[in-house]
Order: structure tokens, then C-alpha cells, then sequence
């Protein structure tokens, strides 16, 4: 059988960008626990790491419900940093849920209502599906390409069982991802009809031939028997508000026409937890307590902060981390002061982690993972007036002239970046503290200044 | 004492009956969240489609299930969205019950009569079409004798192939008869809204 030639799909590699924190790959602390000085793009934070350590346990095992932690320090101490270690090692089963204080405030929806869907995705249940899945041997496929090259093209497969066969017609995609998968006839192989995803279980023994080259990796499996269509059981996670959503939609036609679901009913939170609480004692699903991480949590107002309460009481609940860089001040809503602005009675049923500012070896440390992440090459001269930069102004300021710097760099045609590239970059961006200086030095010049100025005496 | 408890789960479900088109059509909700609907013809009273729908694990609607009649011509997909569908060349298998016997017909079977083999399995309560040329093969159950709860029986079952159609039939039980009977006066005691837009007050 003469097969042409298929041009090798090319496979679509996902771009990752560069954000503030993707250079962090874990918490860095080895088999004990012990935090490793740098490790998974973590440096220093030696007591908070490990603090997170416990806490990252302590949710793995997923006995404890409703636990709150607090991450508090200074502003650039790497606060959001050891959430999003605890999320990466927590791995993809776990569900981790981010989001930033102001995030709650909507006109749509309550505060409490965006707080209890937060609290919910954060909450996953394992549970079995029957899903139908087509299982047989390719017989052939046969892909028709348009000769100008571009446009749709057409496909049909056939595939049999030892007892039964049958032709599919074959979309766009369903050819593009069974090219990739390089299917040839004689291979076994499972389509999920729901996701069409395909995988390779094989190929087939009829096909074996003593003098075939195939790699050392290619398994012999039988033909598949009776039916082509099979129903199989598939587990798989979703999280507490995704079951809300499935059950509050609009029934019939008209949930054609409601987009977003709005507020869900708390009687049917109530049915969907004595269901979830059935299914677990029955065996037919696992409650899988994630993580709920709120940044900047000062910005919630005491309604909120009296919900947590409550909410945190709950056994379906979460382990919310928070995390805040305010010392004492005014609590929102109220006007009294408090704790990084954050009520005592919830502050007492938190454990608090504390970062510490950075060292200079540790933010030298820092810039240099920053450095290789962001693809700048640079001097050792260049590094140190670095990090002297980050230790006098700020380490978030020094990280942002790592990559202008690289950039002055390549325009002038250099590899490295030396300390005039630093220089010239640091001359043409203000830091916090120089442009605070600027603006008392001119304060007079800028607009709506004339307000200051005593009014006229008009009497 | 089965057959009576299936009639009794008819009984107590929710039914909205309705006239429309020269069919009696009727829609069951019961108890457990099932739904089920049936047509019937007004002039010979025969079963034309009865279809299901199942809450799927997680609470929600699942599409409607064809038990007899013709699936649904859903809104068309296009290819491109499914990624997969079968040929229009494939076998189509469909239920078609008459008033004596349950009847299956899949149509698109071009082979002689001589290649196919169908068989009854009571352990596994199911009827199994076989060809001898391995090109189709197909397991299914009775749903309404499993509903009762009555034996499978294999001298039962015939079948015939004319105009590249395989029909299968199994004459129907005396209990089934009796309980479509007695269903069959139940729902005419119904009184179904003639034409129209109606309220349908099991959905």
C-alpha cells in the first residue's frame, strides 16, 4: 500500500511569558522540610519557607478544613512569592485558587457571594463519570487535501473490532491530532467521544511481521472484541462550584440564553454539599480540600472579614492563605485600627507567617535568577551596582531595569550588560524614592496646584 | 409482582398528556429525576417514540435518549465541532415496536440473509446480532421485559432481512401485553389539551 507522505505537523509549543513570579517552581525545602538557602527560585525567607512547608503538609494530608494563614511583611519580601511555591508544589489535582482582594468588590454580586464561589472553587471532589469511548483497530484512514494547499480538509477512518466495522468521518481536528499522534493502520487505538481526545493503545498482533522496523517501545495488543462503542468509568475533579453552576443553571431552552449564573441559591449550596457528603460516605467520590490564597486581604471591609469567620467554621472549607503588607491601620468600613488592618477576633484563629526584608547576598541571588529567567547576560560589575540599586531603593525596582537594561544593551550591540547600561537606564527611570523628590522639589509647576494657594480675600 | 411495580412507578410519576399532529404525546417525570416521553398514534394506538433523559452525575441535563422511534435530528453540528461522526454509509439501528412484538430494524445491511446470526443471552439479558463477515455486531437489551423483570426467551425471536434491512422481532409476553393495555386506558382516562401551547407541568 503506497502511503504518501504526510507533512509533519508542527507541534504548537505554548510561548510562556515572563510575569513577576515565573521564575518560582516550588518552596525549595528538601525531604525534612529544611528550606535549601536557594532552591526552585526561592532565596532566604529560611523561617517562612519552612513555616509554608508545614502548612503545604498540613494540606496535602487533607484531613484539616477551615485552617487560615497569614502571610505578613514588608512590600517586595517575596509574600506572594511563597503562595505561589505552595501552589506549584501543591501539583494539578489540588485546586488553588488566587485572587486579589479587590476582586470581590462587583456590582453584580455581593461580597459574601463572590467570597462563598472563591471559597468553593477552592473545595474539589474526585468523582467517577461514565464517559463512551470508541476502542478498535485502524483499517485505514484516508485524508483528502485540497491541491491549492489551504481550505478544509476531508478524512474518513475505519475501524474494526474482531467482530465489527465501521467508517467515520473525520473533522478538521480529529485529522490534525491523529496525525500528530502519527496513527497508521494496524494501530489500536481509543477515541473519548466527549473530548476527542485519542490515545495509542498499540498495534495490532495481525500486523506483526517478522521483518518490520519499529522501535524497541511499540507494543503488540490484541484486536479489541465485540462492540466498537464502549461506556467506560473515567474519575476525574471538579470543584464545588463547578457542580454549583452546572445545578443552578436555567432549565430547558432558556438556559440557552443566561450567560453568566449571577448569584447562586444557597438552598442549592445546601442540596449539592448533602449530595457531596452522600456520594463520599457511598464511595463514589473524595473531597479534596485545596487552597484559597487572598492577597492583599487589607482591603477587605469588616462585612467580609465577619464572613471569613463564619465561613472558615465550615468542614467544607478550605485552607485560606492571605497575605497583606500593612502594619496597623484602619480596619475597612469601621473606624478603628487593627493589626495589618484586619480584625482581632480574626486574627486569633490565624497562624501568622512573617517575611523578613532581603540581606544583600539575597538579593543578589534574587536578580541573578531574574536575570536568567528574563535571558540578560550580566557583568559582575554590572551585578553588584545591582544590587546596590535593589538594597537602596527597592528589589522590585531593580528587577524591573534588568530588562530595559538588556535592551540598551542589544541596541548598542553588546552580549553582556555593563554598569553604563545600568547607568543610563537607571538616569532614565525613576525609582519610588527619586520621583517623590521630584515631585516636592516642583510640587508648584503641576496642575490644579492653584487650589493650595490661599483663596483671594474676596470680603 | 415485578410487572406490578413498574406500573406502579408509571403510576405515581407526574404525566403531562398532549394531541398534537394525530399523535397522543405524553411526558413522565418521576420521582428520582428521570424523564420520559412517549407518542403514541391517536388512529392504531401504536407506540411511535419513547425517549428518555437522565440527570447526568453532577446534576446536569443530559440530551434525550431514543429507547424507540427515530433519534432526534438534533440542531446539525458541524463536523468540525465534533471532530468525529459515523459515516451515513454505516449501519443505522433503530427500535419500531408493533402491537404483538417488539421489533428492531437496522437499515443500511447490504449483506445476504445467510450472514447473520442473532442470539439470545439470558445470563447477560441481552440479544446479540452477529455476521459471519465480521462486519456488524451489535449487543442490546429489551428494556421493557428488564423493566419487569421477565426472562429472556430465545423461541421468542425472529428475524428477516428484506431491502437491505435486517428485522429483528421478539413477540411480546402476555404480561407486557396486559400492562400496555392497562397503561394505554390509563392514559386516555388523561385529558390531553387539544393543539396548542400548553403549560407543561411536569418540566
Amino acid at each position: 500500500m503506497a502511503t504518501t507522505k504526510v507533512p509533519e505537523v508542527r507541534d504548537i509549543t505554548r510561548i510562556e511569558r515572563i510575569g513577576a513570579h515565573s521564575h518560582i517552581r516550588g518552596l525549595g525545602l528538601d525531604d525534612a522540610l529544611e528550606p535549601r538557602q536557594v532552591s526552585q527560585g526561592l532565596v532566604g525567607q529560611l523561617a517562612s519557607r519552612r513555616a509554608a512547608g508545614i502548612i503545604l503538609e498540613m494540606i496535602k494530608d487533607g484531613h484539616i478544613a477551615g485552617r487560615a494563614v497569614l502571610i505578613a511583611g514588608q512590600p517586595g519580601t517575596g509574600k506572594t512569592a511563597i503562595a505561589m511555591g505552595i501552589a506549584q508544589s501543591l501539583g494539578p489535582d489540588t485546586p488553588f485558587t488566587a485572587l486579589a482582594g479587590s476582586e470581590i468588590f462587583s456590582l453584580e454580586m455581593s461580597k459574601t457571594e463572590a467570597l462563598s464561589q472563591a471559597f468553593r472553587k477552592a473545595i474539589g471532589v474526585r468523582i467517577k463519570e461514565e464517559t463512551e469511548i470508541i476502542e478498535g483497530e485502524v483499517v485505514e484512514i484516508q485524508i483528502d487535501r485540497p491541491a491549492t494547499g489551504t481550505g478544509a480538509k476531508a478524512g474518513k477512518l475505519t475501524l474494526k473490532t474482531t467482530e465489527m466495522e465501521t467508517i467515520y468521518d473525520l473533522g478538521n481536528k480529529m485529522i490534525d491530532s491523529l496525525s500528530k499522534e502519527k496513527v497508521q493502520a494496524g494501530d489500536v487505538i481509543t477515541i473519548d467521544k466527549a473530548t476527542g481526545k485519542i490515545s495509542k493503545l498499540g498495534r495490532s498482533f495481525t500486523r506483526a511481521r517478522d521483518y518490520d522496523a519499529m522501535g524497541a517501545q511499540t507494543q503488540f495488543v490484541q484486536c479489541p472484541e465485540g462492540e466498537l462503542q464502549k461506556r467506560k468509568e473515567v474519575v476525574h475533579t471538579v470543584s464545588l462550584h463547578e457542580i454549583d453552576v452546572i445545578n443552578s443553571r436555567t432549565q430547558g431552552f432558556l438556559a440557552l440564553f443566561s450567560g453568566d449564573t449571577g448569584e447562586i441559591k444557597s438552598e442549592v449550596r445546601e442540596q449539592i454539599n448533602a449530595k457531596v457528603c452522600e456520594w463520599r460516605e457511598e464511595g463514589k467520590a473524595e473531597i479534596i480540600p485545596g487552597v484559597l490564597f487572598i492577597d492583599e486581604v487589607h482591603v477587605l471591609d469588616i462585612e467580609c472579614f465577619s464572613f471569613l469567620n463564619r465561613a472558615l467554621e465550615s468542614d467544607l472549607s478550605p485552607v485560606v492563605i492571605m497575605a497583606t503588607n500593612r502594619g496597623i491601620t484602619r480596619i475597612r468600613g469601621t473606624n478603628y485600627t487593627s493589626p495589618h488592618g484586619i480584625p482581632i477576633d480574626l486574627l486569633d484563629r490565624l497562624l501568622i507567617i512573617a517575611t523578613s526584608p532581603y540581606t544583600e547576598k539575597e538579593t543578589r541571588q534574587i536578580l541573578k535568577i531574574r536575570c536568567e529567567e528574563e535571558d540578560v547576560e550580566l557583568s559582575e560589575e554590572a551585578h553588584t551596582v545591582l544590587t546596590r540599586i535593589g538594597m537602596e531603593t527597592s528589589l522590585r525596582y531593580a528587577i524591573q531595569l534588568i530588562s530595559t537594561a538588556g535592551l540598551v544593551c542589544r541596541k548598542r550591540k553588546g552580549t553582556e550588560v555593563q554598569v553604563e547600561d545600568i547607568k543610563r537606564v537607571y538616569s532614565l527611570f525613576l525609582d519610588e524614592a527619586r520621583s517623590s523628590q521630584y515631585m516636592k522639589e516642583y510640587q508648584d509647576s503641576f496642575l490644579f496646584n492653584e487650589t493650595q494657594t490661599p483663596a483671594m480675600d474676596t470680603s | 409482582m415485578a410487572v406490578q411495580s413498574w406500573i406502579d412507578i408509571l403510576k405515581s410519576s407526574k404525566k403531562t398528556a398532549l394531541i398534537h399532529d394525530g399523535k397522543r404525546k405524553v411526558h413522565y417525570l418521576f420521582t428520582d429525576g428521570k424523564e420520559m416521553s412517549e407518542e403514541y398514534d391517536l388512529k392504531t394506538d401504536e407506540l411511535i417514540v419513547r425517549k428518555w433523559r437522565l440527570k447526568n452525575t453532577l446534576g446536569g441535563q443530559g440530551q434525550w435518549q431514543a429507547e424507540v422511534g427515530e433519534h432526534l435530528a438534533g440542531p446539525v453540528t458541524s463536523l468540525d465541532s465534533d471532530g468525529l461522526r459515523e459515516n451515513c454509509s454505516n449501519p443505522v439501528f433503530m427500535r419500531k415496536d408493533t402491537k404483538t412484538s417488539f421489533q428492531w430494524r437496522i437499515r443500511n445491511l447490504s449483506y445476504p440473509k445467510e450472514v447473520f446470526s442473532v442470539s439470545v443471552e439470558p445470563t447477560e439479558r441481552c440479544i446479540i446480532i452477529k455476521t459471519s463477515n465480521k462486519k456488524y455486531y451489535k449487543k442490546f437489551s429489551v428494556p421493557d421485559l428488564d423493566r419487569s423483570q421477565l426472562p429472556l426467551d430465545s423461541s421468542a425471536l425472529s428475524f428477516t432481512h428484506a431491502n437491505n434491512t435486517l428485522i429483528v422481532s421478539y413477540k411480546k409476553p402476555n404480561e407486557i401485553l396486559t400492562l400496555e393495555r392497562e397503561l394505554l386506558k390509563e392514559l386516555k382516562k388523561l385529558k390531553g389539551t387539544c393543539d396548542g401551547d400548553v403549560d407543561c407541568k411536569t418540566q
